[in-house]
């Protein structure tokens, strides 16, 4: 167990300052999620343009310092990409705070990836795993609009 | 049996939590268990194990006898007027879904009003929403004031002619604050209604008198009370156990069974269907010598000063915030500290071998009111001491540096 590991300088900035936390104007594409367990909520707003461009993302809700840093620093690596792009990555992400010891898309420069790995810390928390995940997912259902809203309890990871 | 030297009781406190000492402040959400209630679950499987209640040989009559000990131990310690006023459940929660159940199935219809209190948690919201789905009921809530306390006045308030039942807890496990039940039942018998008590947090923590209170219906929680989990009891006045339907079917709770029809047992069979948890019942027999042994009157007179000096303490720590300020105030320190949210704190505090709950704390409604999506949550055992109070508020200290608070 290591605290400095959970609690890096990053994540306090992006928990205390998260980025993004706004709602789209115009936005086409959003989703819901909820931690039924501790109360975390968020809302994804996403604005794909015509070539499937993610032109802006954004998010509204309230959580712990993991929750925040996480839907923030997403939003932040995400804005830009392509589609298809921000499933490989969220894929990627996932993975890595399932199983992967690093994060191994090239669609990341070296230290967006350090970013994204500020938030590994969580993997030795168990419990605190679903805060740092919550956002993700939400982000996969806005994409995908294949649930209204995420329940963090029904979910693998 | 020495209050202050009581740790040593419970086997829990031989470990260490992150090469830390166990400070174990989440006994609202489930107390740890004394040896004695250990030994006796050992014992009873490896020694006297039977079913009860069924056969007839000598381990039966024996197990039967102890599960019957338990039941009269609980009459005597909630001052129950009958033995059989006491149903042994696999919860607190079945107990309050038995009373909206059948209570439900008899006496409520579409329109009438179930009046709950903000302070509710889930388990007593929850069984009354069935009833509003399926019935068409409507279920009111008794609403809190500044301090977090739910007044006779406010109850007064929401009291109609269609009020049915009246469900209140005893101390919520929030605010801590202890409800002036004896007024609110006078209140409702007033106006002929009854009052289920959810005494989850009031059992573990208050004297309890059922003849006194003159409540209709009281919900245990054993694990609270240094006893197993899977063990709730319901204390029912008889009166309302004679009338009300079972709650399930199954052995052990039938008169006689025909093709063409069924009798149900006596009390309380008819409301124990099916294998109970036998040794949990047996064992909590332990839980209750445990409580007698001490004294509930030093457990109270122990629990004030610690939440006293909790409170004093958690007040001068600047940037927390204490939830409620009830003038009577039970067992649970409750509070916030703006710029760390109650996940972060719990997880910190964690580190130092400092247990507490995050979260709503299965009170959404009350959060909701307060504003909050949630909170931190201190609550108290036997086993606690000053000490462990300074620890917590040392470790909220180490908190607000990492999250670089003054």
């Amino acid at each position: 167990m290591n605290l400095k590991e959970l609690y890096q300088e990053i994540i306090l900035d992006h928990g205390k300052n998260p980025r993004n936390l706004r709602k789209t104007e115009n936005f086409n594409k959003d989703a819901k999620g909820h931690n039924p367990l501790c109360g975390d909520k968020v809302h994804i707003f996403l604005k794909l343009n015509d070539n499937k461009k993610l032109e802006d993302i954004s998010f509204e809700g309230q959580g712990c310092a993991i929750s925040m840093a996480s839907a923030s620093i997403m939003t932040d690596l995400l804005k830009g990409k392509e589609e298809k792009e921000v499933k490989e990555i969220v894929n990627d992400f996932l993975e890595m705070i399932k199983e992967k010891d690093e994060i191994n898309t090239n669609l990341l420069k070296d230290d967006e990836k350090t970013k994204l790995m500020c938030l590994s810390g969580v993997k030795q928390y168990p419990m605190r795993v679903k805060c740092a995940t919550l956002s993700w997912h939400t982000l996969t259902s806005a994409i995908e609009k294949s649930q209204n809203e995420i329940n963090s309890e029904s979910l693998e990871v | 049996m020495n209050i202050n030297n009581i740790k040593k009781e419970f086997p829990i406190f031989d470990n260490k939590v992150h090469n830390n000492d166990l400070v174990y402040l989440d006994s609202a959400n489930s107390s740890q268990k004394p040896r004695v209630v250990v030994d006796r679950i050992y014992d009873f499987y490896t020694k006297e194990f039977s079913n009860v209640g069924r056969s007839v040989h000598y381990l039966a009559v024996a197990a039967t006898n102890l599960y019957e000990n338990t039941r009269t131990s609980v009459q005597k310690f909630i001052n129950a007027k009958d033995a059989n006023e006491i149903v042994f459940t696999k919860g607190a929660t079945e107990a309050i879904n038995l009373v909206a159940s059948t209570f439900g199935q008899n006496h409520l219809k579409e329109g009438d009003e179930v009046l709950l209190t903000e302070l509710e948690h889930h388990s007593n919201y929850v069984p009354w929403h069935y009833l509003r789905k399926s019935k068409g009921i409507k279920i009111e809530f008794a609403e809190i004031n500044e301090d977090g306390e739910i007044t006779l006045e406010s109850i007064e308030k929401k009291i109609t002619p269609k009020t049915k039942i009246i469900g209140v807890t005893h101390l919520s496990n929030v605010t801590g604050a202890i409800l002036p039940i004896k007024e609110i039942v006078q209140l409702a018998h007033s106006k002929n209604i009854p009052v289920l008590v959810d005494g989850c947090q009031g059992a573990p923590h208050l004297k309890l008198d059922m003849q006194d209170l003159d409540c209709d219906f009281y919900a245990i929680s054993c694990h609270k009370m240094y006893g197993p989990t899977g063990l709730g009891i319901l204390y029912a006045k008889k009166t309302w156990l004679e009338e009300l339907p079972p709650y399930q079917g199954g052995g052990g709770m039938i008169g006689e069974v025909k093709k063409e029809g069924i009798t149900y047992g006596d009390l309380p069979n008819k409301y124990e269907a099916g294998t109970m948890a036998t040794a949990q019942v047996i064992a909590f027999d332990e839980s209750i010598k445990f409580l007698n042994k001490i004294g509930m009157d030093k457990i109270i007179k122990h629990e004030k000063e610690l939440i006293e000096y909790g409170q004093e303490i958690l007040r001068k720590n600047n940037s927390v915030k204490l939830i409620g300020n009830p003038k009577t105030k039970g067992s649970v320190l409750s509070f916030t500290i703006d710029g760390i949210h109650p996940h972060d704190i719990a997880t910190i505090l964690d580190e130092d071998g400092v247990a507490i709950r995050a979260g709503h704390h299965c009170c959404q409604i009350l959060h909701d009111k307060l504003d909050i999506a949630a909170s931190a949550r201190a609550s108290l055992g036997v086993y606690n001491s000053k000490d462990d109070l300074d620890k917590l508020n040392s470790s909220i200290n180490k908190c607000k540096k990492i999250f670089e608070l003054k």
